[in-house]
């Protein structure tokens, strides 16, 4: 009952100064706000990039010269000193990891793309050994993959993306067409499943062509990632010793200098994933938290300012019988209460916010029960600690001085 | 029912030693049923007597029994309970919660004797017809006359039956008729069996008491009874 009208006195109260409640409460509510915004963001994404480095599967392992874990712009420069990748080095992987089962190579360029009138331009072209469809897994929609002996006697054959068809293909099938990639024609021979987009980049918009044709056609001299997949997890880490051991000796790297290449692993996305959103993370806790103690303090003030405005009734409310811990309970459930409702109010603005970054950029964005009651227990808490010494002050209060007191 | 023995309460003023002898021993024996009132003029520590009776405060030096219990010497929660229990105060200003109703404001000793809410209610609306103000039940105190808010404050005393009613010049802030009958109503009470004192400057409120003392500079002159 106590409770019941301690709320009902805060509420009230909020209610009657909506200016002063706005406030009040903005801190509490930029703090929840940012916090239920930034997790909702990095949950949607942790589901949408776990799904997507997993799909790597946790037995494949690939190289390339460092491309793809380049973090700033010293990596870059490093990188592009360093020698790329042959197929030569792929065979080499081949001879020197008995742990390797399948040894693949990926080369990546982009090219126009063009069926009669249509076209598409950059497209994402990958020179691909024929086992790659076993490493790494591309779904048929239609038809078939380019086969090992397509790939022996370099065939202007191609696998093409969904998006790719559904572009250059509307309301036709594909299969047995003729498309022209940069100047040459080729022939599509499979149709892959949709893989929708990753980080706002389409994972639909590629062609897929025997590396020996990519190689004569495009050139030699492409990023080239050796991919290899090995029979069970246990032997992943041995086969990467000895794909390393093969490529340093190859690349003559000194035994005191590190690798001049990278090897990656879905763990090493992971790690470059969460290094990415531990950086959001600790922006977002200096943020909130900032803002949750403003918005504590401002609190604290209004509630000092509340038990002065109040003292006669702490007076009266003594006099009838109400103990220390009625006054006090009184005012704390009052602070908890203007706190919440600046939590409600910053779950629910953190929610929109969130919803409308999933909607106007590529990020995606889970609310999540956890982050709301996160949210809730971290106002509940800023109206507790800041709280109590008002509170404390109030219940302390002489009954005869309350009662005098204009 | 009450007994005071040799009551002192000196307060001291800032910092500087200055002190006031509010009340400078005071014996002073009530028993039950009895309607007393407390006289003198001002400054002569009325208020700071009836303030030690009704447990708001303690006394610097002295004994204090209320129904044979020593109060002079228990914590403030100790105290908020007697006060709950065995005290009804009536203020010279009402006293009442602004922004609650009628109906709240009499309900209020319940709610800290954690008196469920249907009783409270049920309690709290007879004592409100015992003041005749059943019409009055959902008005805030601005929304009431002097008199109202006066007998607002006197359901609120009587409401947890209270084996005390103390009244600090209840007719204080009122007119002469308005007072005369709260007096009426205070007569009532004490036919009813309440024990009551009554703290006040003016002799024709004194003459409803039966028995009257005097104070002066913190001490007892006179002891009378009243007829
Ligand atoms: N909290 C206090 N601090 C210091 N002195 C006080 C305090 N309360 C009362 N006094 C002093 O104690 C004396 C008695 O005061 P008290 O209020 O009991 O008088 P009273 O008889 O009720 O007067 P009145 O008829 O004007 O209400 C006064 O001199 C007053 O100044
Ligand atoms: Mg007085």
């Amino acid at each position: 009952m106590q409770f019941l009208e301690s709320i009902g006195v805060a509420l009230k109260s909020l209610i009657a100064n909506k200016l002063r409640s706005i406030l009040t409460l903005i801190g509490v509510i930029i703090g929840v706000m940012t916090v239920i915004a930034v997790v909702s963001i990095i949950a949607g994404m942790n589901k949408y990039v776990a799904d997507q480095i997993s799909s790597l599967g946790s037995t494949t392992f690939f190289v390339d010269a460092g491309w793809r874990t380049i973090m700033s712009e010293e990596d870059y420069l490093k990188v592009l000193k360093r020698k790329e990748f042959t197929l030569q080095d792929m065979e080499a992987v081949k001879k020197g990891c008995p742990l390797c089962w399948k040894v693949g190579a990926e080369m990546v360029a982009y090219r126009k793309v063009k069926y009669r009138e249509k076209y598409l331009s950059d497209v994402e072209i990958d020179g691909s050994t024929a086992n790659i469809t076993e490493i790494s897994d591309i779904n048929l929609s239609s038809g078939r993959y380019p086969s090992e002996f397509e790939n022996l006697h370099n065939r202007r054959v191609a696998l093409i993306g969904w998006e790719v068809a559904d572009n250059l293909f509307p309301g036709q099938d594909p299969l047995e067409k003729d498309i022209k990639i940069g100047n040459y024609y080729f022939r599509v021979v499979g149709v892959a499943e949709k893989r929708g987009t990753f980080l706002g980049i389409s994972q639909d918009n590629f062609v897929m062509i025997p590396i020996t044709t990519f190689n004569k056609l495009f050139g030699t001299k492409r990023f080239l990632a050796i991919f290899v997949k090995v029979e069970s997890f246990g032997s992943m880490q041995e086969a990467q010793d000895q794909v390393r051991l093969v490529l340093r000796a190859r690349r003559h790297v000194p035994y005191d200098k590190p690798d001049d290449f990278a090897i990656m692993t879905s763990d090493t996305f992971m790690e470059l994933y969460r290094n990415f959103t531990s950086t959001a993370f600790i922006v977002m806790i200096g943020v909130s938290s900032i803002a949750l103690v403003v918005g504590g303090i401002v609190i604290m003030n209004i509630m000092l300012v509340s038990v002065t405005e109040r003292t006669r009734e702490i007076g009266i409310r003594k006099a009838v019988g109400a103990k220390k811990k009625n006054i006090l309970w009184q005012f704390l459930v009052e602070a908890v209460t203007v706190a919440l409702v600046g939590g409600l109010i910053g779950v629910i603005l953190g929610s929109i916010i969130a919803k409308i970054v999933a909607a106007t950029t590529p990020l995606p964005a889970a609310i999540e029960a956890w982050s709301v009651i996160t949210g809730l227990i971290i106002a509940t808490s800023v109206g507790l600690f800041f709280g109590i010494f008002p509170a404390v002050k109030a219940a302390k209060l002489d009954p005869i001085a309350c009662l005098r007191y204009e | 029912m009450i007994k005071t023995q040799n009551l002192w309460k000196i307060y001291e003023i800032g910092n500087e030693k200055v002190q006031v002898q509010a009340l400078r021993g005071v014996d002073l024996e009530v028993e039950k049923g009895e309607y007393l009132a407390i006289m003198g003029p001002s400054g002569s520590g009325k208020s700071t007597l009836m303030n030690l009776i009704g447990c708001l405060d303690t006394p610097t030096q002295g004994e204090y029994y209320l129904n044979s219990r020593l109060v002079s010497q228990m914590n403030d929660d100790e105290l908020a309970f007697i006060r709950n229990k065995e005290i009804g105060f009536v203020f010279q200003t009402f006293n009442l919660l602004p922004r609650a109703t009628a109906l709240h404001n009499v309900e209020l000793p319940l709610i800290y004797n954690g008196t469920e809410s249907k009783e409270r209610i049920q309690k709290a609306k007879k004592a409100l017809e015992m003041v005749d103000l059943t019409d009055r039940i959902t008005h805030k105190p601005n929304e009431l006359s002097g008199g109202e808010r006066q007998r607002v404050a006197i359901a609120r005393a009587i409401v947890n039956n209270p084996s005390l009613i103390l009244a600090d010049e209840p007719t204080g802030n009122l007119d002469t008729a308005t007072g005369a009958e709260i007096m009426k109503l205070v007569d009532r009470l004490h036919s009813e069996g309440n024990t009551i004192i009554l703290i006040t400057h003016e002799a024709d409120i004194a003459a409803h008491a039966h028995r009257a003392i005097h104070l002066r500079d913190g001490k007892i002159e006179q002891d009378e009874k009243v007829k």
